[in-house]
């Protein structure tokens, strides 16, 4: 299969600030492709970079089979990157009409202009002002924006913010039936439930590298662990005594520990004195796998709360 | 043509109708006070002329000379009034529009303009829709300046109308004599300045596009572009720039009259009074100084946004 999107060696320095650190990243034609990173760790100034928007520091990206920036490249890409942004004086529809206008002649431009807004679901209140819509809608008429043009690859940075959840569930209907029409998406989202669900493979990446690249369900599975279910005045101790593992607490009474065999920890608890009850084998899912590859404090702590 | 459509079509913003408003209110204005004015000028007393006693100083040619000063100075003032009607005849009107907009009026009135219509893609974050559509930066840019500058043209239409209703209106309530110019020579008037303040425009809406891509915001656009104004102002009155500053170049290709000579009942610009009169170029190096510094401003602005990371 071609490959639609190409990073090699892609780096960004912002004022002594490393957005990108040498990152290789391959997207093959008619995938639903999840980018995945914590805040800060570069998903938006990739996307940024392969649109012609930001000028990376050194690296090359490729874009349609064109090293970006090209123009060319852009003829058959539809974006929307981080909150989308119109003109609030001019209503949804104008603001597609210009946004048609801006770039390269198609021959049905209102009729594109139609079927975008039906696909985003906005054609009740196309003839409205925008600034009376709330963000949903605006992250949806954005939607209708990339979908304008009827590209060959569609990026999205963050396409659910905002969204009810009808319309999530609509526009992880709407993606599948896109990447059925041979449409490659490229989309980043910290909602790792519906990356989940609708994406085929993902990448994962950490301080503006490439981290792992695979299919779904690969990178969930690869990562076994042990839930363990112990006395919770033990729990401390079971803590320090697998703190090899990154165990980590879950709940008062059990603790976790990734990618171990059963019977070394239980070996090893034994000989601290700490007996488990009961000693699970568990499969992460992908927010799991995420928290592991990345290994973000924040992450971890807000998945806690969770 | 279809990006400088869009560009147009932005351009309907609430922000464009209040400058343009405002802009032919400020004509208005100033033409109720420059009628006023000559109305009062015209009822000074021309039959007398002073004594070389009353004017306290001794018989001789120093008292010649102040005497002739005193009768220009009547002359002029009788003359006003013919003059003003002259001015606010609704054809030639167009003159008195095209001189105020190619001066600071028109100059702040684009300030305004390049920050809501330049400056505003980058404070509305909207540059990113528009460049993920068109590739081509320097397209942008060109359809900037031009839809730019044909919210300039724009302004003079709207002062110039503006003019042509109230004129006729100012002459019969200040009891201002009938203008006997032909409608050929009025229109003739009109036309050579309108056409001489497009290039000003020009200019005025290069430096507001370089301005908004230097500073990526309404109010840095807004501001750097008046600072350059006023920056241009300003070096045309210090000593030996006269010939180099570009705000001289203005005021010779526009053909002001040189410092206070400017200042009249109804003036027809708001830039030469700002300038000490001196050494001042000819009206081709007013053309080629002003083609000058439009072609530099945008070559500059290109190569700036060229390398510019968008980032909002």
């Amino acid at each position: 299969m071609a490959a639609v999107i190409e990073c090699r060696g892609l780096t960004k320095r912002y004022r002594g600030t490393t957005a990108l650190a040498g990152l290789d990243l391959t997207v093959e034609a008619g995938q639903v492709f999840g980018f995945l990173g914590a805040n800060g760790a570069g998903k938006t100034t990739t996307m940024r970079i392969l649109l012609g928007l930001v000028v990376p520091s050194s690296g090359r990206a490729w874009l349609n089979g064109k090293q970006v920036p090209d123009p060319a490249a852009l003829a058959r890409a539809g974006a929307m990157i981080e909150e989308p942004a119109f003109y609030p004086w001019l209503t949804g529809r104008r603001n597609l009409d210009l946004l048609a206008l801006s770039g390269a002649r198609r021959p049905a431009r209102d009729r594109e202009i139609s079927a975008a807004l039906d696909r985003a679901g906005l054609t009740g209140v196309a003839g409205r002002r925008v600034k009376g819509y709330s963000q949903g809608m605006r992250q949806r008429l954005g939607l209708a924006a990339a979908l304008m043009r009827r590209p060959a690859v569609l990026l999205l940075d963050e396409p659910a913010n905002g969204m009810d959840p009808a319309g999530i569930r609509e526009f992880r209907t709407l993606l599948r039936s896109l990447a059925g029409d041979g449409t490659t998406v490229f989309l980043s989202s910290h909602l790792l439930a519906e990356v989940g669900q609708v994406c085929d493979q993902v990448a994962v990446i950490h301080a503006g590298r490439l981290v792992e690249q695979g299919p779904v369900s690969q990178l969930a599975t690869a990562r076994p662990r042990l839930r363990l279910v112990i006395d919770p005045a033990d729990q401390p101790s079971a803590l320090a005594l697998l703190h090899r593992w990154r165990a980590r607490a879950d709940g008062p009474d059990a603790v976790l520990v990734e990618a171990a065999a059963g019977r070394e920890v239980n070996e090893v608890l034994g000989r601290g004195g700490v007996w488990a009850s009961q000693i699970l084998p568990e499969r992460a899912g992908l927010e799991e796998a995420f928290l592991q590859l990345t290994g973000t404090r924040e992450a971890s702590d807000a998945t806690a709360q969770r | 043509m279809r990006l400088l459509s869009a560009e147009l079509i932005k351009l309907g913003h609430p922000l464009t109708w209040g400058v343009a408003a405002a802009a032919a209110v400020f004509c208005v204005l100033l033409a109720v006070g420059g009628a006023h004015n000559a109305a009062l000028a015209g009822g000074t007393p021309a039959g007398h002329l002073p004594s070389c006693a009353e004017l306290a100083i001794p018989a001789g040619p120093r008292c010649t000379r102040a005497q002739a000063r005193e009768r220009a100075r009547v002359a002029q003032a009788s003359a006003q009034p013919a003059q003003v009607a002259a001015q606010l005849n609704p054809l030639a009107a167009g003159a008195e529009a095209a001189g105020l907009m190619a001066s600071l009026p028109g100059a702040l009135a684009l300030a305004l303009l390049a920050g809501a219509h330049v400056g505003g893609e980058w404070s509305g974050r909207t540059m990113k829709n528009l460049l993920t559509q068109q590739g081509h930066r320097w397209r942008v840019l060109a359809a900037k300046l031009v839809s730019l500058w044909l919210a300039g043209v724009g302004l003079i239409a709207a002062c110039w109308l503006a003019l042509a209703a109230a004129g006729p209106v100012l002459v019969h309530i200040d009891h201002l004599p009938a203008a006997h110019e032909s409608a050929a020579r009025a229109l003739g008037l009109a036309g050579s300045q309108a056409a001489r303040a497009l290039l000003v425009l020009a200019v005025f809406a290069a430096i507001g596009l370089l301005a908004a891509v230097a500073t990526r915001g309404t109010i840095g656009a807004t501001a750097a572009t008046a600072v350059a104004i006023v920056a241009m102002l300003i070096a045309a009155s210090l000593p030996g720039t006269g010939r180099w500053a570009p705000a001289t170049w203005v005021q010779e290709w526009m053909g002001f009259p040189a410092g206070q000579a400017s200042i009249t009942s109804l003036p027809n610009n708001f830039w030469s009074r700002f300038i000490s009169a001196g050494a001042a170029p000819g009206q081709l190096a007013g053309l080629l100084g002003l083609a000058g510094l439009l072609a530099a401003c945008w070559a500059a602005a290109v190569v700036l946004f060229r390398r510019q990371d968008i980032s909002g």
